[in-house]
């Protein structure tokens, strides 16, 4: 065993990478040597070509020959650990024994941050672009028309949103979180304090439901109805309480007719929004029920974009990656929105709750200011997927 | 926490896998039945100390503590030679 400090002969591939052969549906054989119980809570998934094998790097450490036996040697083998150490030296172990391998720089905590930014409507009077963060299934907005732009629930790396808005050459005026997300760490308030743009955000989730304690962030008040125009296009606040108490839709209306419906937590492609993460299900469950039978329909056309603010698996949007679907399409193939009476859409919501991740009480506290994380605690706060959908199992 | 060890390994300030490396070689150079006390700073050995002793053929994992030593966090593993 000869094992050096920096093994530097093994070439790196980066999270961008990573995601361009996963949306391509590429072969990929990823080896994770992080430990199992991070293996299991945040895996990299892709779409029907991605094998992934957990053998942790301890295993090399302990065995090399063994552990190297299990990993194959007809395909180039893409290491991942949780920081990027680990990785390297087994990549560098299997690189002397003849494996082609390489390692992901900066680890899991660097796919967890990549962010993937893309068009979902350019037309004349301005677009739409999404900015996704494929490991963690969260999509967020920007809606740019005359110089002017806004955001719908950014996420925590604030520099990505400034960099597009200004590469945009346009102003930010407004910032728009849909609801207080439970699963990750809005970058909304941050933005609003470094650019001098509004953040708004419903009173109603300014207060954490479980602590019953009122925010400490700067905000304004959004409700039902509110008309903010930007350039040539308009939106509209649409309260649609069930996920939260203060979810809001944000309806997007285009001068040549054109409409979406940016639905946070509200409603996703093929599932919505859990009623439970505020701790009170079964009172809030109705609720969510009387905004899906009888909001919704009054919030969308059948030729309305939804635009929501996660997925859950890849197979959700397009080849290229944008998750957009018309209303109708959505009403069609989203079983979660089949036609139920009350009792129905009850137990149905109860039977298909997922676990309730411990940390999200703590991102709410987060996210309304009553803590506030270092850099290395929001990564661990925000590791894996969003559980904000009911389970489709 | 008042165990008893023989040995002690000072970790502090490397990065993984390198905590995991130097103990190994450590616990090698060991007589069995003695402890060695490892010192790191990288949260993330307190994981990966677990994992690794389930797999590792002569080594116990005694105890993990984490003490603050001037506003530090030090996870400190106490790995005894089985074998």
């Amino acid at each position: 065993m000869t094992i050096t400090e920096g093994q530097t002969a093994v070439a790196a591939f980066t999270p961008a990478e990573l995601y361009a052969r996963i949306l391509r549906d590429e072969p990929l054989f990823i080896l994770d040597v992080r430990n199992e119980e991070e293996f299991r809570r945040s895996p990299i998934e892709g779409r029907t070509n991605l094998t992934t094998v957990n053998i942790p790097y301890f295993e090399f450490i302990e065995d090399e020959e063994a552990a190297a036996a299990r990993v194959p040697t007809d395909r180039e083998i893409f290491v991942v650990c949780a920081r990027e150490g680990s990785s390297q030296y087994v990549a560098g172990v299997l690189h002397e024994r003849g494996y082609q391998a390489r390692y992901l720089e900066g680890g899991y905590v660097s796919w967890g941050n990549f962010y993937d930014v893309r068009d979902v409507v350019a037309a004349d009077w301005g677009r739409i672009v999404q900015i996704a963060r494929p490991a963690r299934g969260d999509l967020s907005f920007a809606v740019i028309s005359g110089g002017q732009a806004a955001l719908i629930d950014p996420m925590r790396h604030t520099e990505v949103y400034r960099d597009l808005v200004a590469a945009a050459g346009a102003t930010l005026t407004h910032i728009f979180d849909t609801h207080v997300h439970a699963d990750h760490i809005s970058g909304g308030p941050a933005l609003a304090e470094e650019t001098g743009a509004t953040y708004y955000v419903h009173a109603y989730d300014a207060i954490h439901p479980i602590d019953m304690l009122p925010a400490v962030i700067a905000y304004t008040h959004v409700q039902e109805g509110d008309r903010f125009q930007i350039g040539a296009v308009t939106i509209t606040a649409r309260w649609f309480p069930g996920h939260t108490l203060g979810q809001v839709n944000y309806r997007f209306d285009a001068p040549d007719g054109r409409s979406a419906l940016f639905t946070g937590d509200g409603i996703f492609l093929r599932s919505f929004g859990r009623p439970d993460l505020g701790g009170k299900g079964e009172a809030w469950t109705p609720i969510l029920y009387r905004s899906i039978t009888e909001r919704l329909p009054r919030m969308a056309s059948d030729d309305t974009l939804i635009l929501p603010a996660h997925f859950s698996t890849l197979d959700e949007g397009s080849a290229e990656g944008i998750f957009a679907a018309p209303f109708a399409e959505v009403r069609a193939t989203n079983d979660a929105l089949r036609p139920r009476d009350e009792a129905e859409f009850t137990s149905y919501v109860l039977s298909h709750l997922p676990v309730f991740p411990p940390e999200y009480v703590e991102i709410k506290r987060v996210n309304i200011g009553l803590v506030t994380p270092c850099d290395g605690t929001a990564n661990e706060l925000e590791l894996g997927k969003n559980i904000c959908a009911l389970s489709n199992a | 926490m008042s165990i008893a060890y023989d040995q002690t390994l000072d970790v502090k300030g490397a990065k993984c896998p390198m905590p995991l490396v130097k103990s190994r070689k450590a616990v090698n150079e060991l007589p069995v039945g003695q402890v060695l006390k490892v010192i790191a700073t990288d949260r993330g050995s307190v994981a990966d100390f677990q994992g690794w002793v389930k797999t590792a053929k002569n080594v116990e994992l005694l105890a993990q503590e984490t003490v603050n030593e001037g506003g530090q966090d030090l996870f400190v593993h106490y790995l005894k030679r089985t074998a």
